[in-house]
């Protein structure tokens, strides 16, 4: 409460605040606001959008018109939103999988070598996405850096066909977003009070137990939040799915991104991004209301 | 009587093969009997807190035997030993409520549903904390974090219970009350207690033996009353207490009492305490309690010696007075508040002071 605090004051923290306001507004809100809007309207053919009016967008997203101009259920484009999650799911898993011990590691080391190792958690940031996907094209593709040697000492006859497939869009995923998992769990165990190993393993807790009982439910906000980082992005991925997922299989991000650069369809574009945004709103109200039970849980004093 | 632990020519060096090893302990041998308060005692580095994490299994020995009943168990893991500890800073699982908190242990064990139940609300009774079961650690004051940590390490029964200056970060009074308590629970379970601390008064008030620790060596166990009134070394003297050194040479014997000079010409005698010749070095120790102050003309006994006042500390319930004896000697004695609160003597004043030869003892230098 700031009743106690002069009207001119609180007038003046306002204007003290209005900068971050207007950066928020113009660079969050409308944007946001553009895209619902465009959401409702109808595709220009030539690109763009025509001023009037339409929820053809977001039928689209579940009906099609058939050869007798009915509307039917179409499957396709929930299809590629639920392999969207799927694979997200997948990747976050992943991500998961491979950052916590790497978090834990760092973690253990002494405090000199730890910033190091962050650094060159954050290396693979320096260059552009794009290239850095290319490289596992080098790496899984045929004739790549796995199958050559496998072929050449005749462990396999022919090629694994490892490109263009779901794996290589996890893989891919992954390897994209492993530093965010990485980052938020590092974060947390750094804090972690390591005095609390000792005294689980002095009450008989084994290895694993600590781990179990103590470690993570300790870094589980840290391992919400990685998660939410990198499933987040995930879903809206376009540049693992249209590389190593060959284009033939889309994701919901390469789905929208078609729809700007190709489709020429905005508001079907604009109407996916929408419903992405809801999902992922939906996730982040899932995730404040459990962070706010676990608060409520461990009381305040 | 048989031991609970005895540590048999336990060394520990911190990185042994960098050009900077530590040895924090070095060949230390003792044995804590069944049901005792044995208190490891020492200034901080003296290893004592190594010695507590060696027994608890938070570090691996460089060498030596730690048994526990018999048991050979400085190769097992922590979670294998079955002794808990009382850290420092009690370690108390934040995510979790006072009441699992404390049946942690019990559940690591696979110990059943009923009697985990019954135990945890048996120790925290037994800890005055079973009202506030249902609270988390951040919701509790020190003192009662204390108790809880006591009640989680108690929990599971273990053979010895460690503690790791339990009583440090809790303020005097609560300290005080604690120490009473501590006692109180270890005679009502009658379970071994290994207490670490740097605290003497603490160390006296509570322990039946005492290990008094420097640099990595046990220097003397023995009871309180031992240990403050017998001392091997002039560590142990200077550490438990306050005590007036006074370093001489021996140049007569007494009987059973040695005759040593101090300072030039001032000579004293004092009861012996082991083998020593005419012309050996020693220093005479002296607390302060055994020293009567009174004024010149009160003085009754002619085995008195005249000193003067040469400093006054005020504390509350006595004053520390430094004396001057003379020939360089300074000695430090003590001396209640009259009645009305007036010190009894004042800076520059003429005193008799009086001590028995018995109450000073030699020490080798």
């Amino acid at each position: 409460m700031s009743d106690w605090l002069p009207k001119s004051a609180a007038g003046k923290r306002w204007l003290g605040l209005a900068p971050s306001y207007f950066v928020i507004g113009i660079f969050m809100l409308v944007p946001m606001i553009i895209m619902g809007v465009f959401s409702f309207l109808e595709p220009n053919p030539y690109g763009g959008v025509k001023p009037v009016g339409s929820f053809a967008a977001y039928v689209k997203i579940f009906f099609e018109y058939d050869l007798e101009d009915q509307l039917v259920f179409n499957p396709g484009y929930i299809n590629i939103i639920f392999r969207s999650f799927q694979l997200s799911f997948g990747a976050t898993l992943l991500c998961l999988v491979f950052g916590f011990p790497v978090a834990y590691y760092i973690t253990l080391q002494p405090e000199n070598r730890r910033n190091f190792y962050i650094y060159l958690v954050t290396i693979p940031f320096w260059t552009n996405l794009l290239i850095r996907t290319f490289a596992w094209i080098i790496i899984l593709g045929r004739g790549g850096v796995i199958e050559t040697p496998l072929l050449a000492t005749g462990i396999i006859e022919k090629s694994l066909r490892m490109m263009y497939t779901d794996g290589a869009i996890a893989i891919g995923l992954t390897y994209s977003y492993l530093p965010l998992m990485v980052l938020p769990i590092y974060a947390s165990l750094e804090k972690l009070d390591f005095r609390l190993l000792e005294a689980a393993s002095d009450l008989y807790a084994n290895r694993f137990e600590v781990m179990t009982k103590v470690v993570i439910p300790l870094c589980k906000p840290g391992i919400i939040a990685g998660c939410l980082l990198v499933f987040i992005p995930c879903l809206g991925a376009f540049i693992a799915p249209n590389l190593l997922g060959g284009g033939k299989k889309l994701m919901l991000g390469s789905l929208v991104q078609f729809q700007f650069a190709s489709a020429r369809n905005w508001p079907f574009g604009a109407a996916l991004s929408m419903l992405l945004l809801s999902a992922v709103v939906i996730v982040l109200i899932f995730y404040a209301r459990a962070a706010k039970n676990r608060a409520a849980m461990e009381g305040s004093a | 009587m048989t031991s609970a632990i005895d540590v048999r020519d336990i060394t520990k060096i911190y990185n042994p093969n960098s050009n900077q090893p530590v040895k924090a302990l070095d060949n230390v041998s003792l044995t804590i009997d069944d049901n005792e308060f044995f208190t490891l005692l020492g200034p901080s580095g003296c290893g004592k807190t190594t010695l507590l994490r060696l027994i608890a299994g938070f570090e691996a020995v460089s060498g030596g035997e730690i048994m526990l009943f018999d048991d050979e168990i400085e190769n097992l893991e922590p979670n294998r030993r079955p002794v808990n500890t009382v850290f420092q800073h009690y370690a108390l699982f934040p995510h979790m409520t006072v009441a699992a908190n404390v049946a942690f242990g019990l559940e690591r064990l696979k110990k059943p549903r009923e009697e985990i139940e019954a135990t945890v609300e048996r120790v925290l009774t037994l800890v005055k904390m079973k009202h506030l079961a249902d609270r988390h650690p951040n919701q509790l004051s020190g003192g009662q974090q204390q108790r809880v940590a006591l009640a989680r390490a108690l929990a599971p029964s273990p053979k010895v219970l460690l503690l790791d200056e339990p009583l440090s970060a809790l303020d005097l009074k609560l300290r005080q009350a604690m120490r009473e308590e501590l006692k109180q629970l270890q005679k009502e379970t009658g379970i071994t207690f290994v207490f670490v601390t740097h605290d003497q008064e603490e160390a006296l008030a509570m322990s039946d033996r005492i290990a008094v620790m420097s640099d990595g060596e046990v220097q003397q166990i023995g009871g309180p009353t031992d240990i403050y009134e017998h001392p091997v070394n002039r560590f142990v003297a200077d550490f438990i207490g306050d005590t007036n050194f006074m370093d001489g040479e021996i140049v007569g014997f007494n009987d059973d009492l040695v005759t040593c000079r101090i300072g030039t010409q001032s000579m004293f005698e004092a009861e012996n305490s082991g083998a020593h010749k005419i012309g050996d070095q020693v220093t005479l120790f002296l607390r302060p309690e055994k020293i009567t102050l009174s004024a010149v003309d009160d003085a009754s006994a002619a085995d008195t010696r005249p000193g003067k006042v040469a400093n006054i500390v005020y504390l509350g319930n006595q004053a520390a007075y430094t004396v001057d004896m003379g020939d360089g000697i300074e000695l430090i004695a003590q001396a209640r508040p009259r009645e009305d609160g007036k010190l009894p003597f004042t800076l520059g004043d003429p005193l008799a002071v009086e001590f028995s030869a018995r109450a000073l003892r030699v020490l080798a230098q």
